[in-house]
């Protein structure tokens, strides 16, 4: 079905507008970021979703295969973490991002929603009604969860990593022996050395 | 074929002199134009608004384009393009009817869309514009209506820019034989039965359902914008092929 997600579209772009124009500060944002375009693949959508930022707002299409300034791949709990671009090495590295074309731009994206200056959950009931607000929640919860996860899953990791690492240091008999060996092989080389030395200069 | 066949086209099922059908046309829109509106919602059942919004996706229209929308009409897709190209863009509506024409810029100006739209009276078989002049052009529920379709193809083709594109969003043929009945029952029963209710005037929309059926299919359609030169040519099925958007590039 391609026509299928459309309705939610235009409803989410509806919505998306609304919430932009509700802060005066956004118009600033948006007139910085004219003409971009962003694709967005998350894991709580069926389908990529491209934004472009027009004159006064932004335009959502799902059926947009043409060329965008950057692409992330991501859950939707991600996105506001993007705006401060310390978070983004260390997502990428918990397999939470992946980011394709200019970073800096979804950064810019997400300080365009996140720096709204309004109480979400009581905007949305408003605008959307109860329900839809509360569904939405609910799956933004959702996906702070599996980002917490995520998270906590790349912190176990890299302890792991760190004490694995750490039986790759040599032991202390090991390094012993290493170090005899190497005294042996010295005391070969000077010994070769001696008889180099004693041997007539040829002419 | 014999000089006699080659001056007459089709007009719905009726065959007509091809001088004589686009005064017939002409006609048949003059006569819809004020109910216009009305009456796309209704024998879509609002759907024609998705279809639109799938080929307003597939533009990757950009601010600061220039978009022609031939067949334009009420202006729909307009309204969209002049939010998409802003101020520094421009859309061309044209139409080579003059009352629908009038209905869209009376529409689209109470909706405070100025300043970046201009409206032309103009034939798409001979577009009045300077060869590479759109990025993008759009010709949506119009090419059915046009009398020699591979002269307007070409004519849009010149007028757009080397990169641009053309999409066309028209009826097409059902896939499925059995939605393929059940949209003829609907066709060729409801829909002039409803245009009389409506808009008291059921010829109208019998040439329509007729004009539908005489337009060419998905393949031809596709054959046609290879024929008149553009480039990388395809197609997609809407509501099961009842419409298709086909694109294709001037490279
Ligand atoms: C069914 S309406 C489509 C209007 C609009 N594009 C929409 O999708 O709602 C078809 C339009 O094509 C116009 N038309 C018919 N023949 C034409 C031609 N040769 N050149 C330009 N426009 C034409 C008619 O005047 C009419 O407004």
């Amino acid at each position: 079905m391609m026509l299928l997600p459309l309705l939610p579209l235009t409803l989410a772009e509806k919505l998306a507008n609304q919430l932009l124009h509700a802060d005066p500060a956004s118009s600033a944002r948006l007139q910085a970021l004219r003409g971009k375009r962003l694709r967005l693949t998350l894991r709580e959508l069926p389908q990529p979703l491209t934004l472009t930022v027009v004159d006064d707002g932004v335009v959502f299409a799902v059926h947009d295969d043409n060329d965008v300034d950057c692409h992330i791949q991501t859950a939707l709990a991600v996105l506001p973490e993007l705006r401060d671009s310390a978070n983004i090495t260390r997502l990428i590295k918990a397999d939470a991002l992946d980011i394709e074309g200019d970073p800096m731009l979804a950064q810019r994206f997400s300080a365009l929603f996140r720096d709204l200056d309004i109480d979400w959950q009581a905007t949305l009931a408003s605008r959307i009604g109860e329900l839809p607000a509360y569904w939405l929640i609910k799956r933004w919860r959702q996906s702070r969860r599996w980002l917490t996860r995520r998270m906590a899953e790349q912190r176990d990791w890299l302890r792991d990593t760190v004490v694995e690492e750490k039986q790759l240091l040599v032991s202390a008999v090991e390094f012993a022996v290493f170090s005899d060996d190497l005294q042996a092989l010295r005391a070969r080389l000077d010994r070769l050395q001696r008889r180099l030395d004693s041997l007539p200069a040829e002419g | 074929m014999t000089d006699s066949q080659s001056e007459r086209t089709d007009f719905g099922y009726q065959k007509v002199d091809k001088s004589a059908k686009a005064g017939m046309v002409a006609q048949v829109f003059n006569s819809v134009a004020a109910k216009y509106d009305i009456m796309n919602d209704l024998m879509s059942l609002g759907i024609h608004r998705l279809w639109k919004r799938y080929t307003l996706d597939c533009s990757g229209v950009r601010p600061g384009m220039r978009v022609l929308d031939i067949a334009g009409g009420t202006g729909d897709l307009t309204e969209q393009f002049a939010k998409r190209v802003g101020a520094q863009g421009e859309v061309v509506l044209a139409d080579i009817n003059d009352a629908m024409l009038s209905v869209g810029r009376e529409k689209l100006r109470n909706r405070g869309v100025v300043g970046n739209v201009s409206y032309v009276q103009a034939d798409a078989e001979q577009l009045p514009f300077a060869d590479d002049s759109f990025d993008v052009i759009t010709i949506a529920f119009g090419l059915r209506n046009v009398t020699d379709k591979n002269r307007a193809l070409r004519s849009m083709l010149r007028v757009l820019k080397p990169g641009g594109r053309l999409l066309v969003l028209e009826f097409s043929k059902p896939v499925q034989p059995l939605l393929n009945q059940v949209y003829d029952f609907y066709s060729f029963n409801l829909l002039p039965k409803m245009g009389q209710l409506v808009a008291g005037d059921a010829d109208s929309y019998q040439y329509l359902a007729e004009s539908i059926r005489m337009h060419p299919d998905q393949e031809t359609l596709k054959g046609m914008m290879v024929d008149a030169g553009f480039d990388n040519v395809d197609y997609h099925n809407l509501t099961g092929g009842i419409v298709a958007l086909h694109r294709g590039y001037k490279f």
